[in-house]
């Protein structure tokens, strides 16, 4: 009695603990529930790099999240999967174009020197561009799909305007070993470092002497798009900036230093990518879908509770308890494990709840036949739980095992399904054993429950029922 | 109520053959109409599929929509050869077309020309899938290896807690509710035109899992029936065995089948189908479980024990001790 006293206690800890997880951490909504856009990325190999390993997906995803960040969707999430694939989430974004433009090119960084007697022109085309891409934001707003492009047009000329004024130095974003911010001296602005190889080095020193002084500028241009234009002070005239290692300063904040240190990185990127699949869903759709398919497991749970209640009586009674329980304690392990629920993830949990019920119709089934067989009625409970031991743990590592094959060989929304499968599996192990058993057992202990009619309807009522427990 | 599942044996037998023949038939039939076993999805072959719906609030959604025009949209863009649907969700028309797979240009293109030709979309219901060819084989094959790998494993773990021929005709089993469901898809594909996605392979490995349960519950009911009574022949066993474990066969299977079904009438249209592949699985392995792995089982036994008749003398040995009234 003690240890049953003990046991009853656990449960009821566990299921406060299981209500106070569900309430304080609410469940992370997949894509598919949410709306929203998934994009795979395929990282390509080139003759350069003829085998992507964890260095290269580290920092193609690296730049993936950099780019992604500034287009100020929240809760992006970027992750690899497989060896040469990456799986981007956008909550929220209906329309994956933009996305999936910004991903599927491949960005490429150059050094370009100013053409003599252009930097009047520069300013000018500056100012113009600058105006345009300001435009561009307000048209965005707006939502005026032709405006959007045509300024998307001007825009393109203007970049196309500017990206002339320059003359290439053979000095690419391959030369790039490292771009990052860093505050000056002073503490109060900030700076971006640039670290080049031994060629780009070479290069560099050279493209600087030659500017140093001039007043023309540096262009460092992504994808044909100048994104800075620094100058070169007439100290480096004799030499350049030597040493592999340089500066740019200006007028940076902590952000803007970063973002462009980062645009600087990502260009150094030396493999191509491509987005091979997109899968959109708008936000209704998903609440429509997440709405029915709750309404119809909850109503099909309905019909199993009713269904145990009518036909197993009191254990009956106890095995929906179990149930409910089981359900609390595997929602709260999804929400405290992370697990992102998914379409196939609620299916998988609605369908745990119809396996977990076999436990309890095994072990139902078992004490009925010791009742039959002429035994007291808390021997058969206990021989039922016993004896139904070996079929509730074979049958559950078997289905543990198809889990298993899944979680391992399958793609992502695969895995979902797999892991709250396996979840509730283990969970409903522990509710049938335990719950089920420690409740039947408290129940007996009320002599006015003790009844074997209340556990096997239709028992021949020609053998005595002794009534005693051990 | 007694089931003679031993007598009956060639009844059952023909049954399950007649359902996998007209499968494997349907199979045939559809490779030669789209070049594979079952009708296949996007997530197989790639390509775009493109679903939108109506915004009732600047367009008129009280007529049906004009698939006329929206097929002459396609063809304007080149897409003469995509397929086009009519959706009607709650009151709300949309269209759904179905293509080789579309750039981001091609799709807001073909997005703009639309919804000038029908009305205003509600970009709230939008739904656009694009997959590459590359895809699909990489969901078929590491599907596919899915299943081999479970295979393989459930015939581990039962030949060492049963025997190695216990596991084999587990696996007959699992072959058989995996061959009845791709079967009864094929033809579900050919006559209604139902695809099948990722989501099916999803359920194929499901029904792997759960409907080995049935036949893992026979079988310990047989090992421990042979145990307690070496003496009975084994054809009596399997018929005592199926018999005392029938009630719970068909209760944990109307109980994992009651939200399935409701689930099937009424969830959203994502997991109707894998509901529906589930429903047919299950049944199917109840069934082979039943009148299948269990007959198989013994007329393995009556023939090797001939030959060997200590075998079911072996199994006492693993077999749990029957001190029943302990507590676990």
């Amino acid at each position: 009695m003690q240890r049953q006293r003990s046991l009853l206690a656990l449960i009821l800890v566990l299921l406060i603990a299981a209500i106070v997880v569900i309430v304080r951490i609410p469940p992370r909504l997949g894509l598919d529930l949410r709306g929203g856009s998934q994009l795979t990325v395929q990282v390509k190999t080139t003759e350069e790099v003829p085998e992507i390993t964890s260095r290269e997906m580290d920092a193609v995803q690296r730049v993936i999240e950099d780019r992604l960040n500034p287009q100020g969707v929240s809760e992006i999430v970027v992750q690899s999967a497989g060896n040469d694939q990456i799986l981007v989430q956008l909550p929220g974004v209906n329309d994956p174009k933009e996305a999936e433009e910004l991903l599927g090119r491949v960005a490429k960084l150059e050094f370009r020197k100013q053409k003599p007697g252009t930097e009047a022109q520069l300013q000018a085309e500056y100012r113009v561009l600058k105006e345009l891409q300001l435009q561009q934001e307000s048209l965005i707003k707006g939502n005026d799909q032709k405006a959007i492009e045509e300024n998307k047009a001007a825009i393109q000329r203007s970049n196309a305007a500017i990206a002339n004024l320059f003359e290439p130095t053979g000095l690419t974003g391959e030369n790039l070993k490292d771009a990052f911010p860093q505050s000056t001296t002073s503490q109060t602005t900030w700076e971006v470092g640039l670290r080049f190889d031994t060629k780009g080095a070479a290069l560099f020193a050279d493209l600087t002497k030659n500017l140093a002084g001039t007043g023309r500028s540096i262009g460092i241009f992504l994808d044909n798009e100048l994104i800075s234009a620094p100058t070169v002070g007439p100290e480096f005239a004799q030499t350049g900036i030597t040493g592999g290692s340089a500066v740019v300063t200006g007028n940076f904040t902590a952000q803007s230093a970063t973002t462009l240190a980062t645009q600087l990185y990502g260009g150094a990127l030396p493999v191509p990518v491509e987005v091979v699949e997109t899968r959109t869903v708008g936000a209704t759709l998903g609440q429509d879908s997440i709405q029915s398919s709750i309404y119809a497991g909850v109503g099909g749970l309905v019909l199993v509770l009713t269904f145990m209640v009518l036909y197993y009586r009191l254990p009956g009674v106890i095995a929906d308890i179990s149930l409910i329980i089981y359900a609390l304690l595997t929602f709260a392990a999804f929400n405290l494990l992370g697990v992102t629920l998914t379409l196939p993830g609620i299916a998988g949990f609605i369908l745990s709840i119809g396996m977990a019920v076999d436990a309890n119709v095994l072990i139902f089934e078992r004490t009925r036949e010791e009742l039959r067989a002429g035994k007291t009625l808390y021997r058969s409970v206990e021989a039922g739980f016993y004896r139904a031991f070996s079929s509730i743990l074979d049958s559950n590592v078997t289905t543990l095992i198809a889990c298993g094959a899944l979680a391992y060989l399958g793609t992502s929304f695969v895995r979902g399904f797999a892991v709250t499968l396996s979840v509730g599996v283990l969970t409903s192990m522990f509710t049938a054993l335990t719950c089920s058993r420690t409740l039947l057992l408290f129940v007996l202990s009320f002599s006015a429950l003790r009844k074997p009619g209340y556990f096997c309807p239709n028992l021949s009522s020609t053998q005595p029922q002794p009534e005693a427990t051990p | 109520m007694k089931l003679q599942v031993i007598k009956q044996r060639n009844l059952w037998w023909a049954i399950s053959a007649a359902v996998i023949l007209a499968g494997i038939a349907s199979m045939v039939i559809s490779w030669q109409q789209f070049g594979a076993p079952l009708r296949p999805s996007l997530d197989f072959v790639g390509g775009t599929r493109f679903q939108v719906e109506l915004d009732c609030t600047r367009s008129d959604c009280g007529k049906p929509i004009d698939l006329a025009a929206v097929r002459s949209v396609l063809v304007e863009q080149g897409l003469g050869n995509s397929s086009v649907q009519e959706t009607i969700n709650q009151d709300r028309r949309g269209i759904s077309i179905r293509s080789s797979p579309l750039s981001p240009e091609q799709r807001s293109r073909l997005q703009t020309a639309l919804s000038e030709k029908i009305g205003p979309f509600d970009p709230a219901t939008t739904r656009i899938d694009t997959v590459g060819p590359v895809i699909g084989q990489q969901i078929l094959s590491s599907g596919l290896l899915a299943l081999l790998v479970a295979f393989a494993g459930i015939t581990v773990y039962l030949s060492l807690r049963f025997q190695l021929d216990y596991a084999i005709f587990a696996l007959v089993a699992l072959l058989h509710d995996v061959l009845v469901t791709v079967g009864i898809f094929s033809i579900l594909g050919l006559v209604f035109g139902i695809e099948v996605d990722s989501l099916f392979i999803v359920a194929l490995l499901t029904i792997v899992g759960f409907s080995v349960n049935d036949t893992v519950v026979i079988y310990d009911r047989i090992r421990e029936t042979i145990a307690l009574n070496s003496d009975r022949s084994i054809d009596d066993i399997v018929d005592t065995a199926v018999n005392q474990t029938l009630a719970r066969s068909i209760n944990t299977t109307l109980t994992t089948l009651l939200p399935l079904i409701s689930i099937f009438l009424f969830g959203g249209e994502t997991l109707k189908f894998f509901a529906l592949a589930l429903i047919i699985g299950f049944i199917a392995g109840v069934y082979s479980s039943i009148f299948i792995a269990s007959t198989l089982l013994a007329l393995w036994r009556e023939r090797t024990e001939k030959v060997a008749p200590v075998s079911a003398g072996d199994l006492a040995v693993t077999d749990p001790p029957q001190k029943s009234d302990e507590a676990l």
